[in-house]
């Protein structure tokens, strides 16, 4: 019989089908309890890993643009370098593999813990970087054992370097990492690692240097790990700079400088402007700067009294002395206080007020016109002169000049100087001018401050008849033309006279640097760095004495060669080289000739 | 004839019916809101295997009875010639052909195993199910499609005709502590078959045991799909909102992994709501068997419903993590027509047990 009415057997199946739909009303209790953790108590959990899960864009650094000079000679591009990794879960031992690496090239215990201590911090499969830069033998080494050493891979990266080192440092600089205000700068967009240009064309140029990033789309899971590229765009470069920099000049120039311990050389192509060698010393090297470690260097740059990284050819600011007797003259001439029969006695000192002003030749010149005094570099005969012309004049001219400006030149961190005025010192100082302080501006001491380059650019313009030169770093096809000063012209034209006798006549104060295969003109000036007592003017001499290095006078020449048509312009500035003529001239002779060779 | 269809359990149709729609959904968004490949074949499927289950509710339940055994044998043979198709064909597989159709006999199997042990205890007397020997044809019963399947391999499927003949033999009434016995030997047997499993599925069980330790490879599917679900929260992203299965990350969102992709999308009230129509599923099934005035139908009722029970629990515990990885599909929501065929089927045979259920309802009507 198919049904059966067994009342016994049917509540034994009863009971148990009952404990069976128990059992799984509870299974299913324990499978939406599971839910409800999952979907509601730790929701927020998931939510975040679902947005981090998901699609991630890898930066694609680009490759920072080159710095060639005039020549096309390589002054800054990127060089492949090697890095040793590690990668903790590919090897067992991460202790073992360092140690065996350490076999190969020392790493020290400290940095080995630290790499220890490291993998235990960041996800397994992140590469820890054990060893920056490592050199050719080293690679070899490494690639030769890499199969004994688990978990280590080496991978190629690039390293600024400067072909150079110190020679062109301070006009390059140099990259590094940018710091928490630089990292909002527009280039750097969505670079954070991005090496920057910390100083020179390296930092001014960072917009065109930098280049464009490239991205990939990646997709990773919620552990960060990449699972598959979707989408590549490849970095472009950044884009090349020729400056106009000539190489040979400027590592010529340098090793005059060395000769010294701190100065500075520019020369100028009063043509175009082209800056051609901007020499400072004491340099540093910026190779050392970028390979890490580099705290030892920075800091013996930094206990350096004689401060390394300042380029003294636009931050050294200096009294241009006797160089500045140009400008008075020239003001002199155009205001019709001098023509050139007007004639001033030297007799070793004039008295203003209750002061005396003295003339650096005890004895005086005796009688000078302007060409004689500034042959002869009569500092009387300005001081005449300048009381009649008035300080604002002279600063008027100065500017026409090229003096006290900041040029608008890719250099960073120039130093304006000062070119002083009865303005000037009412908003500096509250203070109205007094006449003794014209005395004193009409010699280039006082308040007069100038930089290298700028004196380089006031003899362009005098060198050029009144061409109003301005200077240029980066090299332009086209040539530009500059305006003239008419007013200046005839002026200038006994100017140049006076400073050709300079270097050319016995008398002239660079007559000793005089040049038979490059004639060149110029002016000499000593400036002052310290009051001279009334004791010390006394006793006969002073000048001649052995003084110490610091308190000596700063050493100056200007000049321009040829004489005729002149093409070059050159401003020398030799801290506390004793005086321009005996120091800073047979520099300025050397580098014309140089420069005079080079082309033919 | 035309009674039997009035006095058809339509809740239950209707439960398959609702049940198979929101896989439909589910499919729907998983192809990126699209009817093809899945939603459409999934809704074909439905109604034909319905039409089926209705057709073979109606026949005489003695027939069905008398037959049972051949079922189970028959489908013996096709997982056995899976299994010959895998050694001398072209290596390990789950598939047959039959009649152009692509079947899974590991899914049919299952439901002839309801029928042959519904038909031994249907046989049995009451008296005798204490005995010792009277367990040995049951265990027999369950012992060759296990080690058949064991050998496939296919962990998850095995795993479920372990459970549903445990749970079978329970609601048979055998003996308590013959459970508790048998319970034992499961636990020996663990460390046993660990030897005879695959690598990928040792990957999967310690995977398990510390998703984490390879979030890309074998804990990959673990991970993804609890971002899935928890990212769902109460209510869900929306459909076709989530995000999850868009971008590839649920791997077989269509088969096994669907019900995370709905918990994405329709969050917990979601998930919640299939639990409760699963339940309701499962106890329509129990109704019907305690209604039963016939062994084999309270058997085979109590069989389908665990069956159902066991694929519900084995699957949302993989997908939200309570255990391994081991390939059980969602049934009536995920893609597949065989684990397909074979509920709606083995419901046409609860719908034939009511049917034929009650005597005097029967000569009443």
């Amino acid at each position: 019989m198919f049904y059966s009415d067994d009342k016994k057997q049917y509540s034994v199946l009863n009971r148990r089908t009952f404990l069976l739909y128990l059992l799984k009303v509870s299974f299913f209790g324990i499978v939406g309890w599971r839910l409800y953790n999952i979907q509601i108590k730790d929701s927020q959990k998931y939510k975040t890993l679902s947005k981090n899960n998901q699609i991630d864009v890898e930066i694609i650094y680009p490759l920072r643009g080159i710095i060639y000079d005039t020549n096309k000679k390589i002054l800054a591009s990127n060089v492949k370098v090697f890095d040793v990794y590690i990668i903790p879960e590919n090897t067992k031992n991460i202790n073992k593999s360092l140690s065996k690496l350490n076999q190969i090239i020392r790493i020290d215990f400290s940095d080995r813990r630290k790499i220890i201590e490291l993998s235990k911090k960041v996800k397994k499969f992140e590469k820890i970087k054990v060893l920056e830069n490592i050199n050719w033998s080293e690679l070899e080494k490494i690639e030769a054992n890499k199969l004994n050493i688990e978990g280590i891979f080496i991978s190629q990266d690039y390293m600024r370097t400067y072909q150079f080192g110190n020679t062109v440092s301070h006009l390059i600089g140099y990259t590094n990492k940018p710091n928490r205000e630089e990292v909002e700068l527009p280039f750097i967009t969505n670079m954070p690692d991005l090496e920057i240009g910390k100083d020179g064309i390296e930092k001014s140029f960072n917009p065109n240097l930098v280049g464009k990033s490239g991205q990939r789309e990646i997709e990773v899971n919620s552990y960060g790990r990449v699972i598959r590229e979707i989408s590549r765009q490849d970095s472009q470069r950044g884009n090349d700079i020729q400056i106009t920099i000539d190489l040979r000049i400027q590592q010529y120039a340098l090793n005059l400088l060395k000769e010294h311990k701190a100065g500075s050389a520019v020369l100028m192509d009063i043509n175009n402007g082209n800056i051609l060698c901007m020499a400072s010393t004491p340099s540093y090297n910026p190779n050392k700067i970028i390979q890490k470690p580099n705290k030892k260097y920075w800091d013996s740059i930094l206990a350096n009294e004689l401060s390394p990284l300042t380029y003294r050819c636009i931050q050294g600011l200096y009294a241009p002395g006797s160089t500045f007797k140009m400008v008075v003259a020239i003001a002199g001439i155009v205001h019709g206080i001098i023509d050139t029969n007007t004639k001033h006695f030297c007799s070793g000192k004039i008295g203003l007020g209750d002061r005396l002003y003295h003339c650096w030749k005890n004895n005086g010149h005796g009688s000078m016109n302007v060409s004689n005094a500034i042959k002869e570099s009569c500092d009387v005969f300005f001081y005449e002169i300048s009381k009649k012309i008035g300080i604002d004049k002279i600063a008027r001219v100065a500017e026409d000049f090229g003096l006290g400006k900041i040029y608008d030149v890719p250099l960073p961190n120039q130093k304006k100087g000062i070119i002083p005025s009865r303005d000037w010192k009412k908003k500096k100082y509250d203070e109205s001018w007094y006449p003794g302080e014209t005395l004193i501006s009409a010699i280039g001491q006082g308040f007069v401050l100038t930089n290298p380059l700028q004196l380089a650019v006031m003899t362009s313009i005098i060198a050029s008849n009144g061409k109003n030169v301005k200077p240029n770093i980066i090299k332009k096809n086209n040539d530009i033309e500059f305006e003239k000063l008419e007013k200046y012209h005839s002026a200038i034209e006994i100017i140049k006279s006076s400073m050709f006798k300079v270097v050319n006549e016995s008398s002239g104060t660079a007559y000793n640097s005089r040049s038979t295969s490059a004639p060149f003109a110029g002016k000499t000036g000593t400036s002052q760095v310290r009051r001279i007592t009334v004791a010390e003017r006394e006793s006969e001499d002073f000048r001649k004495k052995e003084v110490e290095w610091k308190k000596r006078d700063h050493a100056l020449f200007v000049g321009y060669m040829p004489v005729e048509n002149p093409r070059y312009a050159v401003s020398v500035v030799i801290e506390h080289g004793g005086s321009g003529a005996s120091t800073a001239a047979p520099i300025a002779k050397e580098i014309f000739q140089f420069t005079k060779n080079l082309e033919i | 004839m035309l009674n039997k269809i009035q006095n058809l359990n339509y809740l239950l149709i209707f439960l398959v019916i609702l049940i198979s729609f929101i896989g439909a959904a589910g499919l729907y968004s998983a192809a990126g809101g699209s009817y093809n490949p899945w939603a459409s074949r999934h809704l074909i499927r439905l109604v034909l295997f319905i039409f089926l289950a209705i057709i073979l509710a109606l026949i005489n339940i003695k027939f069905i009875y008398q037959f049972a055994y051949i079922f189970f044998i028959l489908s013996l043979f096709l997982l056995l010639s899976v299994e010959i198709i895998g050694v001398f064909g072209k290596g390990a597989t789950r598939w047959i052909n039959v009649f152009g159709f692509s079947i899974q006999p590991s899914e049919l199997i299952k439901i002839t195993i309801i029928l042959a042990l519904a038909r031994f205890y249907h046989d049995l007397k009451f008296d005798e199910i204490k005995r010792i020997k009277n367990l040995f044809f049951p265990i027999l019963i369950l012992f060759l499609p296990f080690a058949l399947v064991v050998i496939q391999p296919d962990l998850g499927t095995a795993l479920s005709i372990a459970m549903l003949g445990i749970l079978i033999l329970f609601a048979s009434g055998i003996r308590i502590w013959k459970f508790v016995l048998g319970f034992f030997a499961l636990i020996i047997s663990i460390p046993l078959s660990l030897n005879y499993l695959q690598p990928y599925q040792k990957d999967r069980i310690f995977s398990f045991l510390n998703p984490e330790a390879d979030a890309l490879g074998r804990g990959y599917q673990l991970i993804q799909s609890k971002i899935a679900l928890g990212s769902g929260g109460l209510t869900g992203k929306g459909f076709l909102e989530g995000s999850q299965s868009y971008l590839q990350y649920l791997p077989e969102k269509q088969t096994d992994f669907i019900f995370t992709l709905i918990g994405e999308e329709f969050g917990f009230i979601g998930t919640i709501f299939i639990i409760l129509l699963f339940l309701l599923l499962i106890s329509v099934c129990f109704y019907i068997s305690i209604k039963s005035n016939h062994i084999f139908g309270r058997i085979l009722s109590v069989g389908v419903g665990s069956n159902i029970f066991i694929y519900v629990i084995m699957n949302i515990s993989m997908v939200s993590g309570l255990m391994p990885v081991v390939g059980i599909p969602l049934p009536l929501v995920s893609y597949g027509g065989s684990a397909m065929l074979a509920i709606i089927i083995s419901l046409g045979l609860v719908l034939n047990a009511e049917l034929n259920g009650n005597l005097k309802k029967l000569q009443n009507a």
